[in-house]
C-alpha cells in the first residue's frame, strides 16, 4: 500500500480509538484535544514510540525468538527516554515546543502510545510504513477526539435524560461515529491510493 | 443506631469508566472478554499487593519506571500463560494481552498505591478495595462480552483450554451483528452504564 493509503487507513479505516479502542473517550483524560500542540504531541510521541518498539522487536528480539518480551524492553528503555525527551522539551516559556512537551509527558504512559507502537511493530509494517502509520494514528486519534469534544460541548447544552448524561451519551456518540468511519472500506482505500 | 460505614464500592467499569476502551475492543466474545478481564484483575491484584512494599525500598525518582516494569512483567507472564492455556484466545486478544501493563485498572491500582498506609481515608483496606475492583472488572468484562456475543451473534463461546473452543448456539441467525463490531460495543456499553446509573439512583447510591 502507498504511504497515502497507509495514512488514510490509519486515520479512518483503522482508527486508534474507534477500531482498536486505544486511548480514552474525550472528557475524561487530561489532554485537551483540538489544539495544535495536542496534535503534534500525539504524532511525535506515537512515531518515536513506534520507532523504538519496531527496532527492539524486529531487529533484536524477534531474531532471537524473544518477540513476546518487547513490551518489557519497551517499558524499560523507551518509556524513560520518551519521558526525558518530553520533560526536556517542556521548559517554561518554551512556546509551542514547551506545550508539546507537556502534552507528550501526559500521553506516554497510556494505552494509546503502547497500543499504536505494538501495532506498528507486530502489524507487519516496514519501519517507514510503521512510522507513517503510527504518526497518522496519532492524527486520527486527535481528529476523533476533537470531533467528540465538540459533540460533548453540544450535549452539555442539550436536554439529555439523567442516566445518559456524560459518559453514556459520549459512548453512544462515539459508537455512532465509529459506525460512520466504518463506511470507509480498506479495499476501497487501497484501490484508490494504490 | 447503625453507624457502620457504607460498604458500597462503585463498579470500576460502569461507574469509574476504568479501562473501557480496550474492553470494548476485546469483548467481542465471552471467551476473549473473560480471559482479558481475568488478566486485568490478576495484574491489578498483584500490583496492589506488590507495589506498596516496593515503594518503600525504591528511590522516589525510580518508582514510576520500576512499577511500570513490574506491571509489564506481570502482563507478559499472564500473556504467556494465556497462550499456553488457549492459543486461539491469545491470538484473538493480540496486542491487548501486553497492553494489560497499562490497562486502566493497573494504572489506577498504581496510583492508589502511591498513598502511604494500608488503609484508605474511608478506613477500608487498600488491597481489599483493589481486590473488589478487580473482581468487579472481571465480572463486568464477562457480562459485556456475553451480552455482545449473545445479542450480536446468538452464540456463547466458552473460555476453554486447547485449540477448539466450545460454543453454545442459542440462535441460528445473528440477531444484531453490529454489536460485535467496535461501534456496537461503544453503543451497548453506553446503554449498560446508563442502566447501572439508573439502578444506582433508585437505590440511593452516590456514584463518582
Amino acid at each position: 500500500m502507498s504511504y497515502i493509503g497507509v495514512v488514510v487507513t490509519s486515520v479512518f479505516v483503522s482508527n486508534a480509538l474507534l477500531t482498536y479502542g486505544l486511548g480514552s473517550v474525550p472528557g475524561r483524560g487530561r489532554e485537551r484535544p483540538g489544539s495544535l500542540a495536542s496534535a503534534l504531541a500525539l504524532t511525535c510521541v506515537n512515531a518515536l514510540a513506534s520507532f523504538f518498539l519496531w527496532a527492539v522487536h524486529t531487529l533484536v528480539l524477534y531474531p532471537l525468538g524473544l518477540g513476546a518480551l518487547d513490551i518489557l524492553f519497551f517499558t524499560l528503555l523507551a518509556v524513560p527516554l520518551l519521558k526525558f525527551l518530553s520533560r526536556a522539551a517542556s521548559v517554561p516559556g518554551g512556546g509551542l515546543l514547551s506545550r508539546v512537551g507537556a502534552q507528550a509527558d501526559d500521553l506516554i504512559v497510556g494505552s494509546l502510545v503502547f497500543g499504536v507502537a505494538l501495532i506498528a511493530s507486530r502489524g507487519g509494517y516496514t519501519l517507514p510504513e510503521g512510522l507513517v502509520a503510527s504518526s497518522a494514528a496519532g492524527l486520527g486519534y486527535w481528529l476523533v477526539s476533537s470531533l467528540l469534544e465538540s459533540i460533548r460541548e453540544r450535549l452539555e447544552l442539550s436536554d439529555v435524560p439523567g442516566p445518559f448524561k456524560g459518559a453514556p451519551a459520549m459512548l453512544i456518540s462515539t459508537g455512532l461515529m465509529a459506525l460512520a468511519f466504518s463506511g470507509v472500506d480498506a479495499a476501497f482505500v487501497k484501490g484508490l491510493t494504490g | 443506631m447503625n453507624e457502620g460505614r457504607d460498604s458500597f464500592i462503585p463498579n470500576p467499569v460502569l461507574a469509574g469508566l476504568v479501562g473501557i476502551c480496550p474492553l470494548i475492543a476485546v469483548s467481542k466474545s465471552l471467551a476473549e472478554a473473560s480471559v482479558y478481564g481475568l488478566g486485568a484483575a490478576l495484574c491489578a491484584f498483584a500490583l496492589g499487593a506488590l507495589a506498596p512494599p516496593l515503594r518503600t525500598v525504591i528511590a522516589d525518582r525510580l518508582q514510576v519506571p520500576a512499577l511500570l516494569t513490574l506491571s509489564s512483567a506481570l502482563a507478559l507472564i499472564y500473556g504467556l500463560c494465556a497462550r499456553v492455556y488457549s492459543p486461539v484466545i491469545a491470538a484473538g486478544l493480540w496486542i491487548y494481552l501486553p497492553l494489560l501493563a497499562v490497562s486502566g485498572l493497573s494504572l489506577s491500582t498504581l496510583r492508589r498505591s502511591a498513598s502511604p498506609g494500608r488503609f484508605g481515608p474511608d478506613g477500608q483496606s487498600r488491597l481489599g478495595a483493589v481486590s473488589m475492583e478487580a473482581l468487579m472488572f472481571l465480572f463486568s468484562a464477562a457480562f459485556v462480552g456475553a451480552a455482545r456475543e449473545l445479542i450480536g451473534l446468538g452464540t456463547l463461546t466458552m473460555p476453554a483450554p486447547g485449540m477448539a473452543l466450545p460454543r453454545i448456539v442459542l440462535a441460528d441467525f445473528a440477531p444484531l451483528r453490529i454489536l460485535v463490531s467496535p461501534a456496537g460495543g461503544f453503543i451497548l456499553l453506553g446503554f449498560v452504564i446508563a442502566a447501572y446509573r439508573a439502578i444506582a439512583r433508585v437505590g440511593g447510591r452516590k456514584l463518582p
